[in-house]
């Protein structure tokens, strides 16, 4: 890795404590008897903290807490196009992506890395289709999201969080897109997963393992993101699907709830 | 009228607070905003702390990352901070590598850790010259009205505070490193550094904790760093130069917040620990 | 994505076409069907498998290289695979400098998305001593022309090339507490890799009411959203992605993904077929490599 210069630097190579703990719990399977670990139903999502509007210098922020989950998000503009290559007559939204160093088991890079690459892309596709371009032509709208702490669902709830602050942000929108997630087991379906219940490639073996994440404007019914991990057979991703989209619907009166509750206590 | 004023004459808008002893959001020259802090909200971090002045929020997590130490300090650990301010707290920072402002506050937070020698690094030692700890603790500035230094260094303090280290040990035989998890200990902090800003407005009013509009009309700034008490550093990057008189009622005035701080820290993390 | 710029008017009258449902693209396919394709295996000798894929337009090279290296520490027991994807300035020159760089990225992504599970390709297979040494597969995708349909060519060479993959064999030799690895010199003691169950992605284009495969780059640029699917031999889904500025109603996502699916398990059977055939051949076959 090349030498940060504009940072505090530590020693040039670490390493987590946690590759060396002794009598390690085996992993065992997500499911214990049936039921999830933290007791919750197949279907039932954590307990969803909302607030619109926190950040005092931005347009629009909102933060969303899904349990260990915390999620902030800052919307400035429609501002002025920085690069005169980015100019363009549509309005422009971009999407930053970024895991706090300390938000995950292990410790994230300052720079943004592929995946979080990747997550800013698959998020502003989320967005983009919700967000009325043409209303601020030449200009461009920042999305900027830092996952504080994640425990699963950081791309569908960072989905969430970032409607919430463009509508806060007054930003002109179709509908607020609704991110949602869900783990696929064998046969089961798991809402709303957490750290321990996502995916991981490396230590699953069969066919319908994965899990899909999607982004729903409720109102509207189109889906705008739809990504998928794993091997799944045809039926049970469309299943997938349909689960998540019912978990949308679920959470929109909520997500409209914050949003009124915010206007009202600015006035 | 009132906010015409404070548009096109933002200077003159100040002064006719100033000069009655009150500020524009009705707090004395000599009273610092509303101060909230959380702490160990963070689980994936070894220790954890958010930090409200106000409107200014600075989260500081701090990851523990095994390493080996430098030759020529073998039973020394490492404290790497870093002042993140992200394009998200404010219009005028945009993504790509800190800016000059960032560095200059990371370098602040150092130049605090060492003076005021708040974490002994031979603390941070496992094996001496062998394996050692490393916290990297990352402030990231949430929300910037004003005052972030003494937001970062708060909220680095308390994070420290907080800070559990897995106990780590290594096999004799072997050489294989083995950890722990279920057994914890809370690292040693041994003073408690607090910095307290000041705003020196028309070279005569020294306004603390300042707003960032207050920041921009200031014509100097001044932070002044505690323990316990007892001065600990000055940090005065130009600006107005101040007399003998002023300084001395700084640091008055940041020994008697020092000590509010700390109540502050030390009772949230009592009310933690239950 | 390599955006030519195209008037209403031909836009207009690329998606009449498909609204009339008549089998009436803009060259005369129907909505089901691919462009003409083009493989051949084996063009590049330097690499352990390679392959050259003709789309129509598009013209896409795969080079694998297998090297031995250590497995990372999340999957110690297994080899890795990685993707690299180049978009050459001769393709388009908006390629020029780093104006690729957005969608090879994006079209790596994919790609190891479709591979990151362990049905797909057994990785497994490719570890020689588990915590130390592997094979690591390093795929280079490097794209000629574009003429449409990247993500899909892309995904055909890849498996055509891992197909023409083969890894030098490999003996442990167990000296006290000392591993020792020998490669065998022999070019004929090789191993291959078994891609039966390799995904191909199948991207559907929505164009106006209908979904189109394998779009060329006039339809590409009339279509406001795609989903772009792994599929397996099987029918089993490897990975989804919906991608572009436009949204999908639901039920028309389960309309596309009917069509991927029956499309996907339909190409990846041809394909096979085809590598098969062109094995057979063996050396009799003529190579046709860029000169043509």
């Amino acid at each position: 890795m090349p030498l940060d210069s504009r940072r505090i630097c530590g020693p040039e190579s670490t390493q987590s404590p946690h590759i060396f703990t002794v009598n390690k719990d085996i992993k065992s399977d997500i499911l214990l008897n049936g039921e999830r670990k933290d007791g919750r139903k197949l279907d039932q999502i954590r307990p969803l903290f909302l607030r619109p509007g926190l950040i005092s210098q931005a347009k629009g922020s909102a933060y969303i807490e899904q349990n260990h989950t915390k999620v902030i998000c800052a919307v400035y503009g429609p501002r002025e196009v920085m690069r005169k290559e980015d100019f363009s007559m549509k309005g422009q939204l971009t999407c930053e992506f970024k895991f706090a160093t300390f938000s995950c088991k292990k410790k994230r890079q300052h720079q943004q890395d592929a995946e979080e690459k990747d997550l800013s892309v698959q998020l502003l596709e989320a967005l983009e289709p919700a967000v009325q371009l043409d209303k601020f032509p030449k200009a461009q709208v920042n999305v900027y999201i830092t996952v504080l702490q994640n425990d699963g669902i950081a791309l569908a709830a960072s989905i969430t969080c970032a409607s919430l602050a463009l509508a806060d942000a007054g930003i002109e929108m179709y509908d607020i897109v609704v991110g949602s997630s869900a783990r696929i087991h064998g046969d089961v379906m798991l809402v709303d997963p957490s750290e321990e219940e996502e995916y991981r490639s490396q230590d699953c073996k069969d066919v319908n393992e994965g899990k899909v994440v999607i982004g729903l404007m409720p109102s509207i019914n189109q889906i705008s993101a739809l990504t998928s991990k794993g091997e799944i057979d045809f039926e049970t991703i469309s299943q997938a699907i349909k689960t998540c989209i019912q978990t949308c619907q679920k959470v929109y009166p909520v997500l409209q709830n914050a949003l009124v509750n915010s206007v009202k206590t600015k006035t | 009228m009132a906010n015409d004023l404070k548009t096109f004459q933002p200077k003159e808008y100040y002064r006719k607070f100033l000069e009655k002893d009150v500020r524009p959001d009705g707090r004395e020259l000599g009273e610092c905003r509303s101060t909230v802090v959380n702490i160990g909200s963070i689980t994936t971090a070894e220790g954890s702390a958010l930090v409200k002045l106000g409107n200014t929020t600075v989260i500081c997590g701090i990851k523990a990352e095994l390493a080996n130490p430098k030759a020529d300090e073998p039973k020394n650990g490492y404290i790497v901070p870093n002042v993140e301010l992200s394009p998200m707290c404010s219009a005028q920072f945009r993504p790509g590598a800190p800016g000059e402002q960032a560095q200059v506050l990371s370098q602040f937070v150092v130049d605090v850790l060492q003076n005021s020698e708040c974490v002994n690094l031979q603390d941070l030692c496992i094996v001496s010259g062998k394996l050692v700890w490393m916290l990297q603790c990352d402030m990231i500035c949430l929300d910037y009205d004003g005052n972030v230094a003494d937001a970062c260094v708060l909220s680095l303090v308390s994070a420290l505070k907080n800070t559990c280290l897995p106990k780590v040990t290594v096999n004799e035989e072997t050489q294989a490193i083995e950890t722990d998890d279920k057994i914890t200990n809370n690292l040693k902090v041994q003073t408690t550094p607090v910095s307290t800003t000041f705003a020196i407005f028309d070279d005569h009013f020294v306004i603390v904790d300042p707003t960032i509009e207050e920041e921009t009309l200031a014509t100097g700034i001044i932070t002044i760093v505690t323990k316990e008490k007892k001065l600990c550093m000055v940090h005065k990057p130009g600006g107005t130069p101040l007399k003998d008189s002023q300084i001395q009622l700084c640091i008055d005035r940041a020994i008697e917040r020092s000590g509010q701080a700390t109540k502050l820290i030390d009772e949230t993390q009592c009310s933690l620990d239950r | 994505m390599a955006d030519v710029n195209y008037s209403e008017a031909e836009k207009t009258f690329i998606l009449h076409g498909i609204q009339d449902k008549f089998p009436c693209r803009e060259d005369g396919r129907g909505c089901e069907d691919y462009r003409h394709m083009e493989i051949e295996t084996g063009v590049v000798s330097n690499t352990s498998g390679s392959a050259r894929l003709r789309l129509a337009n598009t013209d896409i090279l795969v080079g694998v290289k297998a090297e031995l290296g250590v497995p990372s520490p999340e999957k110690p027991d297994s080899g890795c695979i990685e993707f690299f994807v180049d978009c050459s300035a001769n393709a388009t020159p908006e390629f020029e400098g780093r104006g690729g760089e957005e969608l090879a990225t994006e079209i790596s992504t994919v790609l190891s998305r479709c591979y990151d599970n362990s049905g797909c390709l057994d990785l497994k297979s490719l570890c020689i001593i588990p915590k130390q040494q592997c094979w690591i597969l390093y795929i280079d995708v490097l794209l000629l022309e574009c003429g449409g349909n990247l993500f899909d060519a892309a995904s055909i060479g890849v498996k055509a090339a891992l197909y023409n993959t083969r890894i030098p064999n490999v003996t442990v030799n167990q000296e006290d507490d000392e591993m020792e690895i020998e490669l065998s010199d022999d070019p004929y003691d090789v191993n291959r890799l078994d891609i039966s169950s390799s995904p191909c992605i199948v991207t559907l284009s929505k164009i106006g009411h209908y979904h189109v495969v394998d779009a060329s780059q006039k339809e590409e640029a009339c279509c406001l959203a795609r989903l772009m699917m792994g599929v397996t031999a099987k029918g089993t889904i490897s990975a989804l992605k919906k991608e572009g500025w436009g949204s999908l109603n639901p039920e028309s996502i389960f309309d596309m993904m009917e069509t991927g699916k029956k499309i996907g398990q339909v190409l990846n059977t041809s394909l096979l077929n085809v590598l098969e055939e062109e094995e057979k051949s063996g050396n009799k076959r003529k190579t046709v490599g860029f000169l043509k």
